[in-house]
Formats: C-alpha cells, structure tokens, sequence
C-alpha cells in the first residue's frame, strides 16, 4: 500500500490534502457549535491511498465496534467526487439525538423514538459532511453538489456496500478524521472517500492551491 | 522589535503556508517546531518575540503548549493559528494567555494586522520595562 501510495500522490500532496482536510473538518465542527451546544475535540487527519480490493478490509478494521455502527453516508458530485462517511458506535444513537434535543421524549413510543434517533444522525451527518466537503471544494476552488445524507445501519462485518460505486481495479483516496463528542463522550470519524477519476484534478487543484502561497 | 518568530504546526504545508504570508521585507528571522513539545524546546532555546501556534497536534497540542510557553514568560506572545474555531476552543485558548486567534487558512493581510498589534504590545512591554 505505501508503494501505492507514492504513486498517486507525492508526500507534498498528502501533506497539502492532510491541511485542507484538517481545515475543513475545523470548519465543519464550528458549523455544528452554531447549531447545538457541543465541544468536539479533534485529532490529526490522515490520508491514504487504498485499492479498492482493499477498502472493504480497511473499513472493517477502521470501523470495528461491537458489529454494529451508525454510518451516515452522503454523496457528492463534481470535480471531487466521492462519499463522506461519518461513523458512530452502534447504541449512541439517542445520545446523539439528545445533542440536538433538550426536550425530554420519554412519552413517545419506540418507533417514533428511533424515527427521532434517524432524523438526529442525519441531522450531524448533514451538517457535518456537507460542511467539511463544502470546505475542501472551496479550498480548492471548486463546488459539489450533494444527495440527500442517508443512515446506513448494516452488519460492519460486511462493508461491501460501502464501495459499490467504486470500480475494483482502481483506487480511492481515504481522507480520516477521529473526533470525539466531549460532553457526551462519543467518539466517531469521518472518512471522506474519492475514486480514482477525481485524483488527476486533486492533483491539479493541490497545486493550485498551494502556488497560491508561493 | 519582532526579530524572531517561531512557528509551532506538525503540517509543513501549513507552516509553509504561514510563512509565505509572512512579509519578507522586515528581516524576520523565521524558525519551525513540528509539534507543542518541540515548540516548548524552541522557545526556550531561542526566545522568540512570538509564536504563531497550531492546536491540534501530535506529542503535545497547541492548549498545552500555550499554557507552558506562557508559564516560563508570562509575557510571552502566543498568536493561535487553528482550523478548530468552535467557540469554546476560542474562549479556552484567550483563556490560556493566547494574543489573539487566526482561523486557517490565514490570510497575509490578518497576519499582518496581528503582527503590527505584536509590535505595539513589545512597545509597551519595554516601556515598561
């Protein structure tokens, strides 16, 4: 993989796509802090570059929890084009939603109750994978468009249907984020992930963006 | 006088992007650290005027960092450079003794802005030396 690696981007572009990626997901959490009442704490990104064979493995040991997350998927078209992913342990659900509720809902019923639970993810998902992707197209001087964030609750033993949209000889870029939710203690991460036709114009607008610095 | 500055950042991209903006005509002598702790060892060393500082970074972060810096001088100039601009990592970095915050990436022109209030606050602090 680190051959790989060397092959698609050079270390200058990793750095550079580490940044802007770092700058993004800054972005996308205060973007959050203007909507509700948290802190989220924030670590390194890093980005790699996997084949695609590979992802399905990468995503299993990224995401391993109990056998079971909340992944909110949403995908986004352009130049860069690719599917952010921000991923929860199972069983944070209604301490997710209670982030963006104060009010107490221990009269409704079960199903209403996780109708609420899905409708908080895709709240956070939305806010915060639209927001880091709208960052890095900014940065890098181009626009997305999105669909509509879904709640992927599946087996993470089988993340095959994470990478359909990707074609199995190529390769993706994983862009990575950990976080953590302070008050809530939650921790999660967003992979931001690209295929392979977006990766010649990265290459370009990385350049772009940093000739803009010279 | 600015003489020196130190920039604190584990992103070369990111330190290099500072020190592009950084004007080239005031003879700044301009040195990196790669992560807070390193950042520590530098400021002792060579006793820069200021540190433009990251947070969030590996070894130690940026709060740490700051908070130490400005225990060995408490008058010690620490402008936070950072992605994270939620509102209470402000308020616990201004907390910290932090002289202001630019959000990333930094425009040349705010860098300026908070170089110049660096002078005039190395001004004062000799006056009243």
């Amino acid at each position: 993989m680190a051959n790989e690696t060397v092959e698609i981007f050079s270390d200058e572009e990793k750095d550079i796509l580490q940044e802007i990626m770092n700058i993004a997901f800054g972005n996308a959490t205060a973007d959050l802090a203007d909507v509700v009442d948290i802190y989220v704490k924030l670590s390194v990104p890093s980005v790699q570059v996997i084949e695609i064979g590979a992802l399905p493995e990468y995503l299993r040991t990224t995401i391993k929890t109990d056998g079971t997350s909340n992944i909110i998927e949403q995908k986004f078209w352009g130049n860069f084009k690719g599917s952010g992913l921000l991923v929860f342990p199972g069983g944070t659900e209604r301490d997710l939603m209670a982030i963006l509720e104060d009010q107490d809902r221990e009269d409704i019923s079960n199903i209403q109750m996780a109708a609420l639970e899905k409708g908080g993810l895709l709240e956070i998902g939305n806010i915060l994978i639209g927001a880091c992707v709208g960052k890095v197209s900014e940065l890098l001087d181009t626009f997305v468009t999105y669909s509509p964030p879904q709640v992927l609750q599946g087996d993470t033993n089988n993340c095959n249907f994470l990478i359909e949209q990707f074609d199995p000889s190529q390769t993706a870029i994983v862009m990575k984020t950990l976080f953590n939710f302070k008050e809530k203690d939650i921790n999660g991460f967003l992979l931001i992930l690209t295929n392979h036709e977006s990766i010649g114009w990265l290459r370009k607008a990385l350049k772009n963006f940093m000739d803009s610095y010279e | 006088m600015i003489n020196k500055i130190l920039i604190v950042d584990d992103s070369p991209v990111a330190r290099r992007m500072l020190r592009t903006s950084i004007p080239k005509d005031k003879g700044f002598e301009i040195f990196e650290a790669g992560n807070g702790q390193e950042g520590i060892d530098k400021f002792k060393e060579l006793k820069p005027d200021v540190v433009f500082m990251d947070l969030t970074m590996p070894v130690l972060d940026g709060y740490q960092a700051t908070a130490k810096i400005r225990e060995i001088d408490k008058n010690a100039i620490v402008i936070v450079t950072t992605a994270d601009i939620q509102p209470k990592s402000i308020a616990s970095v201004m907390e910290l003794g932090a002289f202001t915050l630019l959000k990333k990436p930094a425009k040349a022109e705010s860098i300026v802005e908070a170089l110049n209030k660096v002078e005039m606050k190395l001004k004062k602090l000799r006056e009243n030396k």
